[in-house]
């Protein structure tokens, strides 16, 4: 049947919770199988030891862009559904200043979210004082909402895609992720010959 | 590690998949999700509400005060964790208990580098942890929903989020060097 399934009414709330403990698994123990149980796995790309971190991400990235376009195609699913009710919204300045800040507590800290979870199903104590800390960080970003709640909606661009920006064909924006994935792979090669932090 | 010179591959490393086939795998799941839901992956929307939860067990009326909170708070609604991304992160750990206990790969410890001190590691994993937090607030999402699954829906705002993540991060990396090395 065509997807996305919950939103055209292929099962309902009860299921989609399943749903949920399901791919969440699937997730979790790959990424645990990718090496991302471990704060070393998931930082030594930012000193082009091992980069392992780029590798999977943006052939997961790629696998999953390219596979909605050929569900799509196969008339497997309705990319439009995507693109008109699912599609995450475009805040431009508030995700420019909270990457910037998600960057900083990565590298520092040595994890992300998901695998922070990972990391405490692997018995790493640091992943759990960094989980300890995104609390406190969420609390302190609650206690000063008013102080910058209207920032954070502010430079809404909606429900906006690359294809759009550039004004091509979404099969054309796919083609040149891939590329970028390719060459992004190829220089991931040479910044491990490069190593500049183990010399 | 893939290097030139003599340098062995740490046993930290050691034992997981391809990069590529993970990352494979890890796309056909993300894949899955949107084919079954019409979203993607996430997690620290659970971690947000888990943060929303310890708050109101201390402080109930602040928190339901709160205009932040009041999103997982706010009159009529369920309890923050009857939600999809929380049953998701759920299964996460799920998933990853079993993939550490069938690969018999459950070490208890810290990840630091060699001659970098546990109190190092532990602070700045904390301090990471709260600066991290606030920017997956602002952000609204991160590596897994913003950078994963914004990305492969290319969506403008999580490209522009997943530069600014590891444009940042390889800069700030020089400075926090001491606890990898």
């Amino acid at each position: 049947m065509t997807g996305p399934m919950y939103l055209l009414g292929g099962f309902g709330y009860t299921a989609s919770l399943v749903v949920a403990v399901i791919v969440g698994f699937l997730f979790g123990f790959v990424l645990e199988r990718a090496g991302f149980g471990d704060s070393r796995n998931l930082t030594n790309i930012f000193y082009f030891r091992d980069m392992r971190v780029l590798r999977v991400m943006f052939s997961a990235v790629v696998t999953a862009m390219v596979g909605l376009v050929l569900l799509s195609w196969a008339g497997l699913f309705d990319y439009s559904v995507l693109l008109d009710y699912t599609l995450l919204e475009t805040y431009l300045l508030p995700q420019i200043v909270g990457g910037v800040l998600f960057g900083l507590g990565f590298v520092i800290g040595g994890y992300c979210p998901g695998t922070a979870i990972v990391g405490v199903a692997s018995g790493k104590l640091d992943s759990i004082v960094f989980l300890v800390g995104m609390i406190a960080g969420i609390w302190v970003f609650a206690a000063g909402f008013p102080l910058w709640g209207s920032f954070y909606k502010s430079t809404d661009l909606g429900r906006l895609t690359l294809q759009q920006v550039f004004g091509i064909p979404l099969e054309l924006m796919v083609l040149i992720v891939v590329a970028m994935a390719l060459a992004a792979f190829f220089l991931a090669g040479l910044g491990e010959k490069w190593a500049p932090y183990d010399k | 590690m893939t290097k030139g010179n003599e340098m062995t591959e740490p046993d930290y490393a050691k034992g997981f998949w391809n990069p590529y086939l993970a990352g494979v795998a890890l796309g056909l799941v993300l894949l899955l999700t949107f084919y079954l839901m019409g979203t993607g992956l996430g997690a620290s929307g659970a971690i947000a509400r888990t943060s929303a939860v310890a708050a109101h067990i201390v402080a109930p009326e602040t928190v339901e005060k709160n205009a932040y909170y009041q999103e997982f708070y706010g009159k009529g609604k369920k309890h923050p964790f009857m939600n999809w991304m929380v049953f998701e992160v759920v299964g996460v750990f799920a998933g990853g208990v079993v993939a550490v206990l069938t690969a018999r790969r459950f070490r208890p410890g810290v990840g630091r580098g060699p001659t970098a001190g546990v109190g190092l590691r532990l602070t700045l994993a904390f301090a990471g942890g709260v600066i991290g937090g606030v920017g997956t607030r602002f952000a609204m999402g991160c590596t897994s929903g913003q950078a994963l699954s914004g990305g492969a829906t290319l969506a403008v705002g999580s490209w522009v989020f997943m530069m600014t993540v590891f444009a940042t991060a390889f800069i700030a990396a020089y400075f926090v060097r001491r606890q990898w090395s």
